[in-house]
């Protein structure tokens, strides 16, 4: 198997961990004062020390509409958690790998992302803070149940753990459908990238699991990885088929064409065909760096743009920005 | 393109279904899409979740009627509460709803037990109060044991102890 090939698909992995403290009721059932004591007991909780310089306490009605939501674009916070700033806040890492919902559906979230398929490497980070967590504070434990949390599907672990995957052959072999309805079999799901009901765009999935009582965190992670790297495989497989098709390999090259020469480019537009221009270079049509594409397919979205530019752009004006972005970023690489 | 609903305004609300395996697509104009009930991404999302899990609760309900409202006497939620939003009220819901939420918590998660880390201050009650647990175990805890003993055993090869061991579960079992 070409294990550089492989190495392609994964973009990024992530491991989410939430808990409760015990002593308050959770988020619905709190009022805004409240929640801000939460926040604010977990941050004195977590920063202090040599941590307090690595990380921001950010108040998310400090922040405006497009900054949340280029958060969210980022993955740092969940949508959910950007439509609305009350009583919410976040500690996020200066390097951006580490973030924490405070008051989501949870008192806590922590959540690290690390690139590639790196879920031992995200689950030490995640349960590291989470021990500093439980060695200050009480967290909201049954021994039968496991860790509390306020929607009963996360109780037991109430980890998450995901891995983004850049599918874009077994996507046009029409295979999805299929591995879609197997995985869940596995107790896995196989979503859009922003997570439960979100669509898919440019051929990228998040493969996370979905049982957490009754399996311990470890076998989650080593389950997920195995399931991942099956899926890379039979992507891997697909991608070969590709090689051979003259049809196809034209459509990678004006792909990369537009995307160099264009003067407007929607975010759909451009997510689709930084997709194929990714899939040209995992198979060396292309000679692009995959971390520019990657890179990329976060800098392109609505709500980043306009953080970048400073200010809130009209979405035409944001197009020709997105068409200048792509193409330096291309050029330069 | 024309919305399918009333073909007057334009599509701009993009519905991709996929249910048992078959794909259904639909085009739809802002107000049709709201009067159908697709909402934006964000309300979507944020209320997937609990109206998802509701559903889960939903045969418990009629066997409350009639009854004086039960409240957990940390937050003051009700069960009926729990069933509407989808979302337990706090910590100790968990313990006074624990019999009725147990058959929703079984059917998202199967018959299981914790099974993943324990936070390190009930690591430490939990060796203190050890030597009471030991003292009186439970049959069920009995059994488990055992259970666990006549893996080794099999593992080991070693069969013989394995069925007497089998005959002890059984005669628990019985018991019971």
């Amino acid at each position: 198997m070409n294990e550089q090939m492989m190495q392609s698909i994964p973009l990024s992995t992530r491991i989410r961990l939430a808990r409760n403290l015990k002593e308050y009721p959770f988020p619905a059932k709190l009022s805004a004062e409240e929640k801000q004591l939460v926040n604010e007991t977990v941050r004195d909780a977590l920063l202090d020390g040599d941590d307090a310089g690595n990380y921001r306490y950010i108040e998310m009605k400090d922040l405006s509409s497009t900054e949340a939501v280029s958060l969210a674009e980022k993955h740092l916070i969940s949508p959910e958690f950007a439509s609305s700033a009350d009583g919410r806040a976040l500690i996020l890492s200066n390097d951006e790998t580490v973030s924490i919902m405070l008051c989501e559906e949870d008192h806590v979230r922590i959540q690290v992302i690390e690139p590639g398929l790196s879920l031992d490497k995200a689950w030490e980070k995640a349960n590291a803070l989470d021990e500093k967590l439980a060695a200050r504070l009480t967290v909201a434990f049954d021994e039968k149940l496991g860790y509390l949390t306020q929607c009963p599907t996360n109780l037991g672990t109430a980890l998450r753990a995901s891995v983004m995957l850049h599918l874009p052959a077994l996507s046009r072999a029409g295979l999805m459908p299929r591995l879609s309805s197997t995985i869940a079999k596995l107790g896995l799901t196989l979503r859009g990238t922003y997570g439960e009901g979100s669509k898919i765009v440019g051929e990228l999935y998040q493969l996370s699991n979905q049982v957490t009582l009754g399996i311990s965190e470890q076998a989650a992670i080593q389950n997920l990885a195995a399931i991942a790297r099956q899926i890379m495989e039979q992507e891997t497989a697909a991608r070969e088929t590709l090689r051979t098709d003259n049809v196809f390999i034209d459509r990678i090259y004006r792909a990369n064409g537009i995307l160099q020469s264009a003067y407007m480019l929607t975010c759909s537009e451009c997510t689709d065909l930084l997709s194929l221009v990714r899939l040209g270079a995992a198979l060396g049509i292309l000679d692009v760096p995959l971390d520019t594409l990657t890179k990329l397919l976060t800098a392109i979205q609505p709500a980043t743009l306009s953080v970048q530019e400073g200010r809130v752009l009209p979405a035409a004006q944001r197009d020709v920005l997105r068409a200048q972005k792509v193409k330096e970023a291309l050029q330069n690489a | 393109m024309l919305c399918q609903n009333c073909s007057k305004a334009q599509a701009t609300t993009h519905i991709k279904r996929i249910i048992n395996g078959e794909a259904t697509e639909q085009h739809l104009c802002a107000a049709c899409a709201k009067k159908l009930g697709f909402d934006s991404f964000f309300d979507d999302f944020s209320l997937s979740i609990p109206n998802f899990f509701s559903g889960f609760f939903s045969d418990a309900v009629p066997a409350l009627a009639g009854r004086k409202t039960e409240r957990c006497e940390t937050c003051g939620s009700s069960f009926d509460e729990i069933v509407r939003t989808g979302m337990v009220g706090c910590a100790d819901c968990y313990e006074t709803f624990y019999d009725k939420l147990l058959p929703s918590i079984q059917r998202i998660h199967g018959r299981a037990r914790h099974a993943g880390k324990t936070p390190p201050q009930v690591v430490a009650a939990e060796q203190t109060a050890a030597p009471k647990e030991t003292a009186a175990p439970t049959r069920e805890q009995q059994i488990e044991a055992l259970q666990k003993q006549m893996q080794q055993a099999i593992d080991s090869q070693n069969f013989e102890q394995a069925a007497v061991l089998r005959d002890n579960i059984k005669a628990l079992r019985e018991e019971q």
